[in-house]
C-alpha cells in the first residue's frame, strides 16, 4: 500500500550518528542527499562514514545505512 | 650548512617558492571582510586554518568562503584541538581532504593555561606525517636538540614560538632562536607570541626566514593596516639580515663626525 511507504519514509528515518550524536535522516540513498537535506550541500566539508574519509567523487554513490557513523569536518578560522 | 631560501626575496619550504615572509592566521577576527583586507594587505602567500566538526547550526556563515575568491595563497590548515599524536595526524589528513596542501601545521598543545607545544607529540606526529609526504611545519618549542630531531625526520620547517600565543610578549626566546638558527638546514619561522611589527622585523634581522602572526593583526585596531604594517616590518627585517648589521659595540660612544673642532684653527 503506497501510503505505508509513504510513511515510513516521513515518519521513522534512518538513525545515523552524526558527530556523536543521534541523527534520524531522511535522505539516506547517498551523502551528497544527507549533506542537501542538513542544508550543507555544496560546502566544502570533508565527510567521514565508518571512519573512511568519503572522497567529494564517491559522495553521489555512496549510500547510509542504519547505523552508520557519519563525521563531518569544515574549516575555520585559526591560527 | 647553508639554509634553503638564503635569497632576499625568495624561499622555499616544502619545495614550494614563496617571496612573503609573513604567515597569517585566520583567527580572531571580527568579520570575514576583515580577516580578507588583512590577507590582502599583509601580501602573505600562506594562511593557517583549523579544522572543527560541522555544529549543530550548519547553515552558519563560512567565514573562510571569500578566502577562495584570493589568488596566489595556499591554505595551511594546523592540528589545533590535538591533544596527542594520533590527534594530530587524523586532524592532518582530513585538513588535506579539504585544503588540498600538502602543508599542515602541527600543532598539539594539551594545555590551555599555557598553549605550550608537547614536545614529545608533536615529534612524534610529525615523524609520521613527514613519512606520508606532508610538508610538515611543527609548532614547537624554542629548543634547538628538538628542532634537530625535527629535521632530522624529514620537517619542511621549524615553527620555534617566541613567546606563548596570543600573548603579545613578543620575542621571550631570542637567545635559543638563534641557536637554532645557527644549525638549521631548514627554514626556520616564528610562530606565536609576537606583537609589533618592530618585533617580527627582529626576528627577520636574526636571520628568522619567516613569521607568522595572528593576534598581533587580529586583535589590533585595525587589523587592516596592522597586517601592512607588519608586511613591511619583514621586508625590511630581511633587507636588514641581508645587508648585515653593524658590528656591536662595547657601549663606548664611537664618533660619527669628525672630533676636530671646525671653529678653532686645527693645530692651534
Amino acid at each position: 500500500m503506497p501510503w505505508r511507504v509513504f510513511f515510513h519514509s516521513e515518519e521513522t528515518g534512518v538513525k545515523l550518528t552524526l558527530n556523536g550524536e543521534a541523527y534520524e535522516a531522511n535522505e539516506v540513498e547517498s551523502v551528497t542527499a544527507l549533506l542537501e537535506e542538513m542544508g550543507i550541500g555544496g560546502r566544502p566539508v570533508v565527510v567521514v562514514l565508518n571512519d573512511d574519509v568519503i572522497p567529494a567523487s564517491r559522495r553521489s554513490t555512496c549510500g547510509l545505512r542504519e547505523g552508520d557513523h557519519v563525521e563531518l569536518f569544515r574549516l575555520v578560522g585559526g591560527g | 650548512m647553508e639554509r634553503q631560501g638564503k635569497g632576499r626575496d625568495e624561499w622555499i619550504v616544502g619545495g614550494h617558492r614563496f617571496s612573503s615572509r609573513l604567515l597569517l592566521g585566520t583567527g580572531k577576527f571580527q568579520d570575514a571582510e576583515t580577516m580578507v583586507g588583512a590577507v590582502r594587505a599583509s601580501r602573505t602567500q600562506i594562511v593557517t586554518v583549523a579544522l572543527r566538526r560541522v555544529g549543530r547550526n550548519p547553515r552558519e556563515d563560512d567565514m573562510l568562503g571569500p578566502l577562495g575568491e584570493l589568488k596566489g595563497i595556499t591554505l595551511m590548515p594546523n592540528t589545533s584541538g590535538a591533544r596527542n599524536a594520533s590527534e594530530a595526524v587524523r586532524a592532518a589528513r582530513l585538513g588535506r581532504e579539504l585544503c588540498g596542501s600538502p602543508f599542515v601545521k602541527v600543532e598539539i598543545h594539551p594545555d590551555p593555561h599555557h598553549l605550550m607545544p608537547d614536545p614529545i607529540e608533536t615529534f612524534e606526529a610529525a615523524k609520521i606525517l613527514a613519512a606520508e609526504g606532508f610538508a610538515v611545519m611543527p609548532y614547537m618549542p624554542a629548543d634547538p636538540v628538538l628542532a634537530r630531531r625535527l629535521e632530522d625526520v624529514g620537517c619542511a620547517s621549524l615553527m620555534p614560538l617566541g613567546s606563548a600565543i596570543g600573548s603579545g610578549c613578543g620575542l621571550a626566546t631570542a637567545g635559543m632562536l638563534r641557536l637554532i638558527l645557527r644549525d638549521a638546514r631548514i627554514p626556520v619561522i616564528v610562530d606565536a607570541g609576537l606583537r609589533s611589527p618592530s618585533e617580527a622585523a627582529a626576528a627577520l634581522e636574526m636571520g628568522c626566514d619567516a613569521v607568522l602572526v595572528n593576534s598581533a593583526v587580529a586583535a589590533s585596531g585595525d587589523p587592516i593596516a596592522m597586517a601592512a604594517a607588519f608586511a613591511q616590518a619583514v621586508g625590511a627585517g630581511r633587507d636588514a639580515y641581508c645587508a648585515g648589521l653593524m658590528p656591536r659595540g662595547s657601549g663606548a660612544a664611537s664618533p660619527t663626525s669628525p672630533l676636530t673642532g671646525f671653529l678653532s684653527v686645527e693645530g692651534s
